[in-house]
């Protein structure tokens, strides 16, 4: 008998485990593949050759999450400066968008006059709003309906930070917010690839395009809780996490695949393994998708009706594609020969990125993809062999839903499609390609087990955030059934690495 | 030189005349200056073929608060307003659906589409019924203002706490739901037939610049549950004549209790004195004073073009100039000689006389319309929505001949070769509207006499509608309560003292309300300035 078992060995399960496991408690984590990591699992593409997991973008794990685990002891050590971002363009070398504003300026104003004034004011504004954002998103969701006085207390102490950033920028926030991110930027800068580029985290995980209203909030949350990369990336953290996870005495159980939720009387009893054997434990912290965890692995009828009708309505409708390359040289963007870039997003303008959305609409793929590239060689030498790269590319808008299916011709023709915008604006990439794969959201919802194929576990959508997320009645982690949670990115503060869902999770059950 | 005027209001507008007769009727001395020759600025009927009244602009009536039907006596002075109860949907395969007020035949006409659905809309009528009330004493005060902790807004804030006291979490969160999600998603939630989805969803894009599918128009959903005619909850309604006539309802009870009315008027600037606002320069130079003025034109044309940027300070007049107004719409009013069938339903038939026709055949078809605005294009297959008024109200035809209103999206102002060159594809539009509607009436385009077609271009420069928007400024969430028209300016006063604000582009917003009239009257009254 275990106090408890963990449903999913990705960084959030990881992480509610190793605290739990911290607090005394006997914890194993169930992984139905065959490696930790969840979307952060590495592979090789090819010998020589090794790629991030689905997901590549480690800056949004804070350094307080790694201290308050002690994960710097294992090995985790983050970069001393936030990656800089190329705004890749098809015509010219495009702009490298430093966190830091003022390494920028020179060339942003070289771009365009004035450009380089407008992007040190816009980061100076999420400097301004950034402890009150992060503080937001790293504290469990408010209550909209305050029971006791610490969360009263919570919901007052929320409300005078944001009082407390000043007139001006507090009203700036509540005006951005709810606006689109093509309004926000196109306002705020005067050439289009600025606009282009800052606006690719408005459409990662949400069915929108950058035109839609409140993906401008998404651009805020994304800047907001970004920082240093961890060295090494995902599997690094997802390798420093299992190592602490073992130290602190937890145990992991590989090939080991979930079918059901035990329940007994209302409360949690344990699980049942695909094999067919079963677990006890009085707490289950299930870090897979809300749709998967309530809906599929929990029987008919254990939940209030009212509950599962809103899990029923969470949007999870993936969108991103993930295609990995393995160059037989360096990936040279246009006009920048001899320079390495770890990261680059691909969009000349918001309309492309909008357009490329339009085709989603209506269970097409697009055909001029919006990419977010990641270079991981760059980082890490070890990755690829000498002088060559390896590349990793989430690519927009691949509906999960495609009209026809997604079969062997519809993952080729999408792929190429994304190797045609890459060669674009880095030109002759396509010739250096020595081996390829392309993962449709219908793959990724195979190989990792998440409904839709949604990176995110649930759509990044005002309606769906904060103490909406996943649905109102299961936004505090715990569900109607005693002893069961929910710690995965389908809760807040939401899909990426940061590691606070799995955190928040057992913060909630450590002082229940 | 004296004062001759307590106040002098700028624009003959819905909005201007209301603010103008509440201050009348509290005794003081108004002033209302028409630029256009006729009164109603965008809520106008106008012969513009000889027997044929269109009402130009805004067709229909529905959130027209009943308090200034009482306070203004406006059923005294000609309101009347005839209930719109139906609404047809035909798709493009001849099938259509038609809703009314009728709960069994709604059930029958969506059950053919899904039994589930069908066992749903009186659900759904309720709980929009529900959410409207709470979302409506909102619309009916002065908006709180969260930079300003004064008393005013611990008020107002107190006052709205106590009504969403009783309520649950999930009202609550339903609430925000609406605030947030596209009309869509959020009929998704309880509808699964497109066919039930695209129609319904349509009320959540008139106006805006924003698609079915956008978060954002679910709010805009509510609207329709919000109409109210005489007290009753009744969604839309035809005024007799002509939408004019409420308009000028409202100008015969001002001038009963003592305002002066003029057109032919048009302002050219606000008179300055100083950092003050001491009356207006009218175009052919006169100069008029008062104690305040008044503006009821939208926020750009009210800033910019009346005050000038160089008396605004920088900030607020950053504020004004990225104010968002894109219009997004047009009208096209046609002359019938008879009438065709439409979606299967003869011309005859009381569907057509008491209701609408709303060309929303999917939502993949909505999208699409909204893609061509996206890009600077007028939808090449529009969404559109028709009334023929003729059929309830004979005296705006010749006898036998019938007009028809058709309210278009999407028609940005924006083209993609520029607003001007509206002029060169005015025709093309109205071919367009004309060729869809040919699809789901037959016969139409013969029987038309004439056709008067109106882009956003025309909105702009015949009603003076910046941008041609038809609210005065998008009512997107981040330019609602105390963001519109601008952060802290939200409450009908302005940065330039003794002018003030009262057209739609304050809260609580466009549409034929007349509330930011009556509010700013109020506001102004209350503040004893005048």
């Amino acid at each position: 008998m275990k106090d408890a078992i963990i449903i999913g060995a990705g960084h959030n399960g990881l992480v509610a485990g190793l605290q739990l496991a911290k607090a005394g408690r006997s914890v194993t984590i169930l992984e139905r593949a065959g490696d930790v990591g969840g979307l952060c699992a590495a592979s090789t593409l090819h010998p020589g050759y090794r790629v991030p997991g689905l997901l590549h973008d480690c800056s949004g794990v804070r350094h307080d999450v790694a201290h308050a685990l002690g994960l710097a002891r294992f090995g985790l050590v983050f970069e001393p400066q936030p990656t800089p971002v190329l705004a890749a363009h098809s015509q010219h070398r495009g702009a490298l968008l430093h966190a830091d504003a003022r390494a920028s300026h020179a060339e942003l104003e070289a771009l365009q006059r004035g450009d380089g004034d407008a992007y040190v004011a816009w980061r100076g504004f999420l400097t301004r709003i950034q402890g009150f954002v992060a503080r937001v998103m790293n504290q469990p969701p408010p209550a909209i309906r305050p029971r006791s006085l610490a969360e009263a207390w919570g919901l007052a102490r929320t409300v005078l930070g944001l009082r407390r950033l000043g007139k001006a920028d507090m009203l700036e926030l509540m005006r951005v917010a709810p606006m689109s991110a093509a309004d926000w930027l196109e306002e705020s800068f005067a050439d289009p690839l600025l606009a282009a580029a800052l606006a690719a985290p408005a459409v990662t995980g949400a069915f929108l395009g950058p035109r839609g209203a409140g993906t401008a909030a998404n651009v805020l949350l994304y800047e907001c809780a970004r920082g240093p990369e961890v060295r090494g990336g995902p599997a690094a953290l997802c390798e420093a996490l299992r190592s602490a996870f073992e130290a602190a005495g937890g145990r992991i159980q590989l090939e080991a695949e979930v079918s059901e939720i035990l329940v007994e009387r209302g409360a949690v009893a344990g699980v049942r393994l695909a094999q067919g054997s079963t677990l006890d434990a009085p707490l289950v912290v299930a870090t897979c998708d809300p749709r998967r965890a309530l809906l599929e692995l929990l029987g008919p009828g254990l939940l209030p009706l009212s509950v599962e009708e809103q899990v029923d309505c969470v949007r999870m409708r993936g969108t991103t594609a993930k295609v990995n390359l393995a160059l037989d040289g360096r990936l040279v963007f246009r006009d920048r020969d001899g320079e390495r870039h770890a990261r680059a997003v691909v969009a000349d303008h918001v309309d492309d990125i909008e357009r490329a959305f339009d085709a989603a609409k209506y269970r097409r793929c697009s055909e001029q993809p919006h990419l977010d590239v990641s270079v991981p060689s760059v980082a890490d030498a070890s990755l690829a062999p000498e002088g060559k790269d390896v590349v990793s590319i989430l690519a927009h808008f691949a509906p999960h839903d495609r009209e026809g299916g997604w079969d062997e011709a519809a993952r080729a023709a999408f792929g190429a499609s994304v190797v045609d915008a890459l060669e674009r604006v880095a030109p002759g990439t396509k010739d250096r390609i020595v081996a390829s794969e392309v993962l449709s959201p219908a793959d990724i919802e195979r190989r990792y087990g998440v409904s839709g194929g949604h990176i995110g576990h649930g759509e990044h959508a005002l309606d769906q955030l904060l103490f909406m997320r996943p649905t109102r009645a299961l936004a505090q982690y715990a569900t109607p059934i005693r002893g069961l949670y929910l710690g995965g990115s389908g809760s807040h503060p939401g899909g990426g690495v940061t590691c606070r869902p799995g955190h928040l999770a057992a913060q909630a059950i450590l002082g229940s | 030189m004296a004062d001759t005027y307590d106040a002098i209001v700028v624009g003959g507008g819905h909005n201007g005349l209301t603010c103008a007769a509440y201050l009348a009727r509290a005794g003081r001395k108004v002033l209302v200056l028409e630029r256009r020759p006729i009164l109603g600025g965008a809520t106008v009927s106008e012969q513009i073929y000889p027997g044929f009244t269109f009402s130009s602009c805004s067709y229909v009536v529905s959130l027209l608060r009943p308090r200034i039907i009482r306070d203004l006596e406006l059923s005294k002075h000609g309101l009347e307003i005839l209930p719109l109860d139906w609404t047809l949907s035909p798709f493009e395969d001849g099938e259509s659906l038609l809703r009314g007020p009728d709960p069994e035949m709604n059930r029958r006409n969506i059950a053919r589409f899904s039994p589930r659905d069908a066992e749903r809309y009186p659900r759904f009528g309720q709980a929009m019924g529900e959410l409207s009330r709470l979302i409506k004493p909102i619309i009916e005060m002065p908006t709180p203002e969260p930079s300003k902790l004064d008393l005013g807004t611990i008020l107002s804030v107190l006052r709205l706490a106590r009504r969403f006291r009783g309520l649950d979490e999930d009202a609550i969160a339903a609430q925000l739901k609406m605030l947030t999600m596209s009309a869509v998603d959020f009929l998704g939630e309880w509808f699964e037939s497109d066919r039930v989805i695209a129609p319904m969803s349509v009320s959540g894009i008139i106006g805006t610049f924003l698609g079915v599918r956008s978060p954002g128009t679910a709010y805009v959903l509510l609207h329709h549950y919000m109409g109210e005619i005489d007290g009753a909850f009744r969604a839309w309604g035809l005024q007799k004549g002509g939408t004019g006539q409420v308009a000028l309802a409202i100008a015969r009870s001002a001038r009963a209790h003592g305002a002066e009315i003029r057109t032919d008027s048009p302002v050219a600037s606000i008179l300055m004195q100083g950092d003050e606002a001491r009356g207006v320069v009218l175009e052919n130079g006169d100069e008029l004073r008062a104690r305040v003025v008044i503006s009821a034109a939208d926020p750009r044309r009210t800033f910019l073009g009346l005050v000038g940027e160089e008396r605004l300070e920088e900030g607020f007049a950053k504020q004004i100039k990225r104010f968002k107004l894109r219009g997004s719409s047009g009208k096209v009013n046609l002359a019938l000689d008879s009438l065709p069938e439409f979606g299967g339903y003869p011309a005859d038939s009381p569907v057509l006389r008491g209701g609408d026709i709303t060309i929303a055949p999917s939502v993949d078809y909505l999208e699409r319309a909204y893609d061509d605005a996206k890009y600077g294009r007028f939808s090449r297959r529009p969404c559109m929505d028709c009334v023929i008024p003729s059929l309830t109200d004979p005296s705006v035809a010749p006898p036998g001949k019938h007009v028809m209103s058709v309210f278009v999206q999407y028609a940005p102002y924006h083209l993609k070769e520029g607003p001007a060159d509206w002029e060169n594809q005015r025709e093309a539009f109205g071919d367009a509207v004309i060729d869809t509607l040919e699809q789901f009436a037959p016969g139409l385009k013969n029987r038309i006499l004439h056709r008067h077609v109106l882009t956003p271009w025309d909105l702009e420069q015949t009603y003076g509608l910046t941008e041609g928007n038809i609210f005065h400024g998008e009512l997107s969430l981040e330019q609602l309560a105390f963001m519109r028209p601008a952060a802290g300016w939200a409450r009908y006063r302005t940065p330039i003292r003794k002018l003030w604000f009262c057209g739609s582009g304050a809260h609580p917003g466009g549409g034929i309300m007349a509330t930011p009239g009556q509010l700013c009257a109020e506001t102004l009254l209350r503040s004893r300035t005048v």
